[in-house]
């Protein structure tokens, strides 16, 4: 369960993001510019987190009372090499946050985080994971959150979709896109598995939410409700004026373990009862006409 | 820790044999407990002295305003008043032939006991025994506490209390057993407490200290899993179609189960002594290495099932209107009671700072919501006026004669959220109330068709 800080939301006085050039990132920072937070932007133009000179670097930049969003990960991380780096990129805040005296930590983490059996997932479910992606997270998590005095939040987010991914993941967004090429959506075996999907905007709604309180503790990013990826297929599908036709292609390799997962909300509706989810019916639509005016604007 | 030794007698007041009415009985700590203890062992036709060390509370039970609410309580001390000897002179215990400690225990937030209260007491009242007086301890003590007093093991013993907030006084004076922990259990117990318990009319069964604290413990793990498993069955039953209550009457004829079972879903556990053992379990399983998951799972399905009211409130109001006017019927931890320990109530109250509230139980205060837009009301109906949406937290017997056509007249919204199914379901969906419980998918009115032009 989060603690506000702040019950009452407050402006930070300064939101440092690292990784703002990412879907992610870039999406939170637009939302904190939204509402006209003093927002510093950093993307890997900025600081790279690989070079020797990083964490040095970032010690400069950042200011007493500054808000730090960590988002920052070289995603998804599938192999070793991709663990070792992501753990690198964090040594490199860990060693500038070590001497700075900030406002708050946010991390962007996952729900890869937890065990795979763990349903309905809450923010007490164990942490246990099973792929390198999600002990990448897990491990950066207790990096971040041993290296600073500062109130540390880890948002966990299961997966997201919209339409600025540039990873065409299974799921909403490659639905969308081959929907939009006019392609048949693919789905692997029946598409059976349900998963909770939440909208970016989501994403960094809550974000924002966390930096203005000041909350500790961790909350996970889901709407709820989980949806098969059949459904999300049709439902996308029906989004489009033209004919799509969803087939299914043999699953590659064994069916997967995990089928379902589910969420349990309620501590993001205890903690911010005033905010609600974008139901994934209109998430899907407001993704679409976001892509459209991406590709035509 | 407690002296070493009981006093000297000043007399001995019972003797082998004597008729089981000329026995005085001692009850120490008039809580819940206590009090309702007392008076069974009154009504039973027991001289009985009614110790607290707390002279207010004394004055308060002298003055006939009784500190808690149980069904026949009042009435059972008027009509014994002659037998029953209230009093904050600890010596007037000396008359006495059985002594319980019967203070309540509290508990923290996380169901660990605070056993200092319990402590202090038994030192303060074992200075006053008479040499052949029988101290029982039946308050709420984890495993391995009645031997850890040391005291003269052959007239010390612990009873498990069954108590149950809203019957107590019936299951004091009506026990389906009791379960007495001994130092030798062996051997016949005491004949002064033997005569005492006989009166009850039930099986007693001695068994060592050790045994008889756990099977207290035992006792709520048993009702827990079944509490839980209605629980967990019941959420299953609401997403796939299934009625509960269609079931659990099923479950009731199996004699394996039992028509007692409590198959009943509810909004996790409360009243603090459930969560207690099972604390107590954990705690235990910890400090031994014993396996106990399941306890855990206990305490994670109460914590979920706790919010089921809180989640259908946004799911079917508060997403789209985060600032509704709600009615709350009920505050008290369950019917018959004004316990209001780990109410469902109040921790959904909690959670509900953005909207105004209009509150009606029959023995709570709306005070105890602590919450800044509450308004207090003297009826059920008149809490309902004007709301956007009705929960029934609590079921109390007075709200099953709430008529869901006149919900329908002065409720605003559509929305009625009652777990316990105090209202009729079918006649709120009639009267054209949108239906919500525990155990079953919710239930919509039909919307009524636009005019035809």
């Amino acid at each position: 369960m989060l603690e506000h800080l702040n019950p009452n939301p407050l402006k930070p006085s300064r939101v440092v993001i690292i990784g703002a050039g990412g879907f992610v990132g870039g999406t939170i920072s637009k939302k904190l510019a939204a509402k006209a937070v003093n927002t510093l932007a950093l993307t890997r133009k900025e600081l790279d987190l690989l070079t020797v000179s990083a964490a040095a670097k970032l010690q400069e930049i950042l200011q007493p009372g500054d808000s730090v969003v960590m988002v920052s990960a070289v995603a998804p991380a599938k192999t070793v090499p991709d663990l070792m780096l992501n753990l690198k990129m964090a040594e490199a805040v860990c060693n500038a946050l070590a001497t700075a005296t900030i406002a708050q930590l946010v991390y962007i983490s996952s729900d890869a985080v937890y065990a795979d059996d763990a349903n309905p997932v809450n923010e007490r479910s164990y942490c246990a994971p099973s792929t390198v992606h999600g002990m990448m997270h897990a491990a950066r998590e207790l990096m971040l959150r041993s290296s600073t005095e500062a109130p540390f939040t880890a948002l966990r987010p299961t997966l997201i979709y919209g339409a600025a991914d540039f990873h065409n993941g299974y799921g909403p967004n490659r639905f969308r896109r081959q929907a939009a090429k006019g392609e048949p959506i693919t789905l692997f075996g029946e598409g059976e598995e349900k998963r909770d999907h939440v909208a970016i905007e989501d994403v960094a709604t809550l974000a924002a939410l966390v930096l203005e309180h000041r909350s500790v503790g961790v909350l996970n990013v889901a709407t709820g409700v989980s949806t098969s990826f059949h459904d999300i297929a049709h439902m996308t599908a029906a989004l489009f004026p033209n004919k799509v036709v969803v087939k299914s292609v043999p699953r590659q390799g064994a069916r997967p373990h995990l089928t379902h997962r589910f969420f349990d909300v309620t501590d993001c509706i205890k903690a911010f009862p005033d905010f609600h989810y974008t139901p994934l019916d209109k998430g899907l639509l407001l993704a679409k006409q976001a892509e459209e005016k991406r590709n035509h604007g | 820790m407690a002296a070493a030794t009981f006093a000297p007698a000043r007399r001995v007041r019972n003797a082998r044999g004597a008729n089981v009415s000329k026995l005085v009985i001692g009850f120490a700590g008039m809580t819940h407990l206590g009090l309702n203890s007392a008076v069974a062992a009154a009504e039973r036709g027991f001289q009985t002295i009614c110790f607290d060390p707390d002279p207010s509370v004394i004055a308060k039970l002298n003055s006939g305003s009784l500190p808690i609410v149980e069904p026949m309580l009042p009435q059972l001390i008027e009509k014994n008043r002659s037998r029953i000897r209230f009093t904050s002179v600890k010596s007037d215990l000396k008359r006495s032939d059985v002594v319980y400690i019967a203070a309540d225990v509290p508990t923290d937030d996380r169901g660990e006991s605070d056993l200092a209260g319990i402590r202090a007491l038994i030192d303060s009242v074992t200075s006053q025994l008479n040499d052949k007086a029988i101290l029982v301890i039946l308050c709420q003590v984890p495993p391995g506490f009645t031997r850890s007093l040391g005291l003269p093991l052959e007239r010390l013993y612990y009873q498990v209390e069954t108590l149950v907030f809203g019957n107590a006084v019936e299951r004091a004076l009506h026990p389906e057993r009791i379960i007495v922990g001994c130092a030798a259990p062996r051997r016949p117990l005491a004949e002064s407490y033997r005569q005492f318990l006989s009166a009850f009319e039930c099986p007693v069964l001695p068994m060592g200290f050790e045994s008889a604290e756990l099977a207290k413990i035992a006792i709520n793990c048993c009702l827990v899993a079944s509490v839980s498993v209605a629980n967990t069955l019941a959420e299953l039953s609401e997403r796939i179609g299934a009625d509960w209550s269609e079931v659990a009457p099923a479950l009731r004829l199996d004699k394996r189960i039992g028509a007692y079972s409590y198959l009943n879903p509810g909004l996790g556990l409360a009243g603090g002594n459930l969560e207690r053992d099972l604390a107590t379990v954990l705690r235990l399983a910890q400090e031994t290495g014993s396996e106990a998951g399941v306890i855990e799972a206990f305490v994670r399905n109460s914590r979920h099932r706790r919010d089921w009211v809180l989640r259908t409130l946004h799911s079917e109001v508060l997403a789209a209107k985060p600032h509704a006017l709600l009615g709350v019927l009920g505050l008290a931890y369950k019917e018959n009671t004004h316990s209001v320990k780990n109410s469902p109530a109040l921790a959904l109250i909690k959670h509900l700072q953005n909207c105004s509230l209009r509150i009606f139980d029959p023995a709570v205060s709306s005070q105890a919501a602590k919450h800044p837009s509450a308004k207090g009301c003297d009826s059920a109906l008149e809490a309902a006026k004007g709301v956007d949406a009705l929960v029934i937290m609590t079921p109390w017997p007075a709200f099953r004669e709430i008529k869901p056509v006149d919900l329908a007249k002065t409720m605003v919204g559509r929305t009625v959220i009652d777990p316990y199914r105090v209202i009729d379901a079918n006649a709120a969906v009639s009267a054209g109330l949108d239906y919500f419980t525990l155990g079953m998918p919710g239930l919509r009115a039909k919307k009524k068709k636009a005019a035809s032009a």
